[in-house]
């Protein structure tokens, strides 16, 4: 009688099968320490923001901005580096000075969509707009190069064979893990998400707990901008572009439900390594990365409506149900 | 006791916000030839309007359902592109090649509609997916050179370049959007399938209880959306006399921004395509004062996003005030 | 005026999972009269409602429509024979205007365009014809919910309906439109069309109903002729004639005077006037019970006590302390509140019992630095499962798939593990089976021997009697009556709550 749970057992099943037919396809070029060492290199951008956009996520929101910001955050500590004289120092300082940013533009979309009641979409679609014209003052519209060795050394120094941002990742994930799943306050980030109302009749500050959310993304967004920069040595308005879909849609993919109250940080970091094990695959076939966006799409699509799907065959048996007996849903 | 209806008062409103923001550039930017407001800049300013308005057709629909859609400037290169290869590569008529455009406007359209109403995919998510599909066949299909660059495709049919002409400086481009925007007006107040998609955004129960037909009323929507861009891709490469796979490039948003500007409520069931074309053409107007301002064109996204901020906060705590009040008139006066 | 039978149900039964909910129910409606349907809840009036539009599958019996044997099986072929139903939850389009909610589906056309002039004309004439205070061209979004109301009905008129029902229609009206609606229904009589009208509050059906049909327990009680109308012979047919005290219809109060005040308020008055001037006191291990019926002002008054809606003026002190008007607040100085709107304010419906329950609790759970101790919090889970026997005793349920009764048992047992002072809970019950009921019952009961002050506000008279050591009634946002230390039938509390003299006891 045990039905197989899908949704549990999903997730784990598609990597392997990802792996599975990628070994086969491409056996050389895929089953090698170092392209798996790539592919966590390219995802761990990704990984490091999806871990805070994913506080966005739970509680139903969105963030539009992540592309921008990430570019902004990035200019900011490549400038002051090198307003600073290009010291270990300095780039301490703008490391400190970027993650201020990201944090202080997350109060702003926080407070200002909780206070007027905006949807975040708008809210995030304005700054995305502001982000980008700031980059673009700060840099005067060129790109910023920066090869201080303390600064590329965040996204170039190896440890144990794997890239630096790798564990970047990794330890954002624990953090992030550790919030949502031990703390007083991812409690309330999960019950806020799920039943706001409920939440605040049980005595939660339901503003607070969003508006906390909304700095968390821009933190790890900044993170992200800060790696990004350093693994590309180089600053300009376009670094980032394309991560806001990259990470939404890791987010998707994850399991992270954009409605709210669903989603975990492992199935956030899964959805972001499935992202980069696409890439990955599809850069191994040749296939150009411009043309990557056809099998996201449709991988979202299949992924969502299969979930929609399962949800509606629930609906509908339990509609059926109140028919019969009566019951007051 | 005549009191003007909400509806009449947010028109006013959207009306009022354009003109104080031209009022606003006129003073900043100036008056006098090749100033902001001269008649030639105002013109370019109602031409920039123009597709996003045609567009805005479309998304007004569907965002009247309480949908989104974010792929309408991916389709738009996906559109562009096809033209250009039937330009490249074949011999067949201009006006054969324009027909094939908007049949694959109406494909991607439908496609959309698909994945929404009938796979139930959230609005939101699917359109950010279909957004990635279309750009990336955009780049599929795109024509390279002899060393395999992808290059911009020159497209400069006579007839073509006369599509981006007009009547002196009536360009065909605003012809177009009246009559679309009149069109798309008539059919949102003066038919079934119009009173449709204000009941299925305000209130999906009751419209399936009235006997409407949900999916297909938001299918439609999508198809119309997807011949509008198809039309929009049209008179965009017609103007630019190429193709490129950049077209569209965060394009999405316009027509968003312009029917959030000009009144359509995002939560759906209200505005209408005039609110909408009003708003596109604040937003042209946002985008060609600002860079009439004559500063660096990185503070013109800075300056963009600010008012945009502005105006959707000024709109919500107008709305909240007027629902107040409302409800507290209701509360007191009951009947009369 | 009556004329003919236009609508009858016969021998109707009906139930949910082997408990009968109608028993051999007959129901019949003449040609333009006013038929009231009367019962306490549970007693089946919604039930047979549903079966008569379509919503419910009946067991057994048969719906005649004008003498002819018809199935009902959905709205639409409701619809065809001519009844309509005014649906509490409104469902009118609020953009469009008053013409086209009225012909929504079915407009007039000329060629693909719809007839406007038409439309409106066909409009104004059935405005006319019924004398509605409306205009075809406004829009609705600008009207209250009583013209709403209005439009609901017209709409139904407009496809020559010849039977509305109505349920509970001034539930969320004003006094003033009330009035108008009443007057619109008397029109409506005159004109021959049938009405069935549900409501709790009698004098509405003295004024207005032909006949009365009484259910009671998911049977015919009474079926009253106009002149048999009589409040007291209602409420006794209602409640039902056998006084017996097991039954729940009559109870002896006790109040224990030396028990000292827990809860002390004075003067609280709401800033939208749901509730003036309430002041009342509750002791240490004291039930207090609110009664009234639905709408007047009891929910506003406990969420105001327990901060989630500011009042804008009075005082509310525990033990002696002016308490701060936020949820947060109350909770650390020991409130509880069990919310009216399970659903939508109770729980979080994709958490498990384990984190419904530990939701307000973070403050006692154990931690390790920041981390929550999750052996504590499973542990809390566990003792409120075993404490209240929630089913499934899994912790790790998700909430939103249990039974109403077992999601209530979550609601409540989150409260259970915290040292409370005063636990407030509205509608304790509703939708909940019977053992649960108990079971709750007897958790309040013994929260009250363990000096817990409990205030319960529920619309259940059986239940407001069975739990209560005293009694506040509420009429339109007043405390009109308090039942102390006296012997009280449910009759009092319903006649008090109605605002109907005492002649209904002897």
């Amino acid at each position: 009688m045990k039905e197989f749970n899908w949704s549990k057992y999903s997730k784990p099943l598609i990597l392997v099968a990802f792996v599975v037919i990628l070994s086969i396809l491409r056996p050389k070029a895929f089953l090698s320490l170092n392209n798996f060492s790539n592919v966590l290199w390219s995802v761990s951008v990704i990984g490091i923001m999806v871990c805070g956009t994913i506080f966005v996520f739970l509680i139903g929101g969105i963030d539009l901005s992540i592309a921008t910001l990430c570019a902004f955050t990035a200019v900011v500590v490549v400038e002051i580096t090198h307003l600073l004289g290009d010291t270990p120092v300095a780039v301490c300082v703008g490391v400190v000075a970027a993650l201020a940013v990201g944090a202080l533009a997350g109060a702003v979309h926080g407070l200002i969509i909780t206070t007027f009641h905006i949807p975040a979409f708008l809210v995030t679609f304005a700054t995305q707009s502001i982000f980008l014209g700031l980059a673009m003052v700060l840099t005067n519209n060129k790109i910023v190069s920066c090869t201080v060795p303390a600064f590329t050394a965040i996204g170039a120094m190896k440890i144990l064979g794997f890239p630096l941002p790798v564990y970047f990742m990794l330890v954002m994930a624990v953090i992030s893990w550790f919030i949502l799943r031990k703390t007083v306050y991812g409690r309330y980030v999960y019950a806020v998400g799920g039943n706001s109302m409920a939440s605040a009749i049980s005595g939660i500050h339901v503003k607070g707990v969003s508006i906390g959310c909304y700095v968390l993304s821009g933190l790890t967004t900044a993170l992200g901008g800060i790696v990004l920069a350093s693994m590309t040595q180089q600053a300009s308005s376009s670094t980032g572009s394309g991560y806001t879909n990259d990470v939404i849609t890791a987010g998707v993919i994850g399991g992270v439900s954009l409605l709210g109250g669903e989603g975990t940080v492992p199935g956030a970091i899964f959805g972001a390594v499935l992202m980069g094990l696409l890439n990955n695959g599809l850069n191994l076939m040749s296939v150009p990365s411009t043309h990557a966006g056809l099998v996201k799409g449709l991988v979202i699509i299949v992924a969502v409506a299969f979930d929609a799907m399962q949800h509606a065959d629930q609906s509908k048996k339990k509609a059926r149900k109140v028919k019969k007996r009566g019951e007051s849903v | 006791m005549k009191r003007l209806s909400q509806t009449a008062m947010r028109r006013l409103i959207s009306i009022g916000m354009l003109l104080v923001l031209v009022a606003l550039f006129t003073i900043l930017a100036g008056f006098g030839q090749g100033k902001f407001f001269s008649s030639a800049n105002l013109i370019e300013v109602v031409r920039d309007a123009s597709v996003p308005a045609i567009i805005g057709v479309g998304v007004t629909f569907v965002i009247i359902t309480s949908g989104i859609d974010l792929s309408t400037g991916s389709a738009m290169a996906l559109v562009g592109m096809t033209m250009a290869n039937i330009y490249e590569y074949t011999l067949l008529p201009f006006k054969v090649m324009v027909l094939i455009g908007i049949l694959v406007g109406l494909a991607c359209g439908l496609f959309n509609g698909i994945v929404i109403a009938k796979l139930h995919v959230p609005e939101f998510i699917g359109t950010l997916a279909t957004m990635s599909i279309y750009r990336a066949l955009t780049y599929i299909i795109a024509i390279k050179d002899a060393n395999g660059v992808i290059k911009s495709q020159p497209m400069t049919h006579s007839q073509y370049v006369w599509l981006g002409t007009g009547v002196g400086k009536f360009y065909y481009v605003i012809m177009a959007m009246i009559v679309i925007v009149l069109i798309g007006q008539i059919v949102l107040k003066y038919t079934r399938y119009g009173t449709n998609l204000y009941s299925v955004g305000a209130s999906r129960k009751a419209a399936t209880l009235s006997g409407i037909n949900v999916e297909m009323t938001q299918l439609i929507a999508y198809v119309i959306t997807g011949f509008t861009v198809a039309v929009g891709a049209v008179f965009t490469t017609a103007r630019l006399q190429s193709a490129t796979t950049a077209i569209g490039t965060d394009f999405e948003f316009n027509p968003i921004a312009a029917a959030v500007v000009g009144g359509v409520a995002l939560s759906g069931g209200s505005g209408d395509v005039i609110g909408t074309t009003i708003g596109a053409l604040f937003m042209a107007t946002l985008e060609n004062g600002v860079r009439k301002l004559d500063m660096n064109t990185s503070y013109q996204y800075v300056i963009k996003g600010i008012i945009i901020i502005a105006v959707v906060i000024f709109d919500a705590t107008y709305k909240a005030r007027m629902d107040k009040k409302a409800k507290e008139q209701g509360a007191k006066e009951g009947l009369e | 005026m009556a004329g003919s039978t236009i609508l009858e149900a016969r021998n109707i039964y009906k139930s949910f999972s082997g408990v009968p909910v109608l028993q051999d129910v007959h129901f019949e409606v003449k040609a333009g009269e006013v038929h009231a349907l009367m019962g306490e809840n549970g007693a089946g009036k919604s039930t047979l409602i549903k079966i008569v539009t379509g919503v419910y599958s009946k067991d057994e019996g048969q719906i005649y429509w004008e003498g002819k044997p018809v199935e009902i099986n959905n709205y639409q072929d409701c619809q065809k024979l001519g009844v309509a139903c005014i649906y509490q939850e409104l469902s009118v389009i609020p953009p469009l205007t008053v013409a086209q909610n009225v012909f929504l589906g079915r407009e007039p056309r000329n060629g693909p365009f719809i007839d406007y002039g038409k439309m409106n004309r066909m409009t104004q004439e059935l405005i006319d014809r019924y004398q509605f205070p409306l205009k075809p061209t406004t829009v609705v979004d600008n009207l209250g919910i009583g013209q709403r109301q209005l439009i609901e009905i017209l709409k139904g008129l407009s496809q020559n309906s010849k039977l509305l029902i109505m349920d509970e229609p001034t539930a969320s009206l004003s006094g003033r439109e009330a009035e108008m609606l009443f007057r619109i229904i008397e029109q409506l009589r005159s004109q021959g069309v049938s009405i069935i009208y549900i409501s709790h509050r009698l004098e509405e059906v003295y004024k207005l109903s032909d006949r009365l049909t009484i259910l009671r327990d998911g049977k015919n009680a009474a079926v009253l002729e106009k002149e048999e109308i009589i409040p007291a012979k209602v409420i006794e047919t209602m409640i039902g004639k056998v006084v017996d005290e097991s039954a729940g219809s009559k109870k002896m109060l006790h109040s224990d005077d030396s028990a000292e005040v827990r809860l002390d308020v004075k003067g609280l008055t709401d800033a939208t006037d749901r509730f003036r001037n309430i002041s009342f006191q509750v002791h240490i291990g004291e039930i207090l019970g609110l009664g009234g019926l639905i709408g007047a002002g009891r929910t506003e008054v406990v969420r105001a006590i327990y901060g989630i809606d500011k009042a804008a003026s009075g005082e509310v002190t525990l033990d002696g302390k002016k308490l701060n008007p936020s949820p947060r607040a109350s909770i650390l100085e020991g409130i509880g509140f069990v919310p009216e709107d399970r659903r939508n304010q109770g729980f979080i419906p994709l958490l498990s019992t384990t984190r419904n329950v530990a939701l307000t609790n973070y403050d006692i759970i154990k931690k390790n630095g920041a981390a929550i101790s999750d052996a504590d919090e499973l542990d809390m889970s566990r003792r409120a499962i075993k404490a209240i026997d929630i089913r499934p005793s899994d912790p790790d349920k998700q909430v939103g798939v249990m039974s109403g009764g077992n999601q209530q048992k979550v609601v409540l047992g989150k409260w259970l593990m915290r040292d409370l002072k005063l636990l407030i809970v509205d509608e304790p019950t509703a939708g909940i089976d019977v053992g649960a009921k108990d079971e709750i019952y007897s958790i309040l009961e013994e929260l009250a021997q363990n000096g817990v002050a409990v205030i319960v506000v529920t619309s259940d008279l059986q239940e407001l009697l069975r739990v209560s050591h005293r009694i506040l009634v509420m009429r339109k946002g007043d405390i009109v009556k308090e039942f102390k230390n006296v012997e009280v039938t449910q009759a009092m509390v319903l006649a008090a709550g109605q605002g109907v003299e005492q002649e209904a006891e002897k």
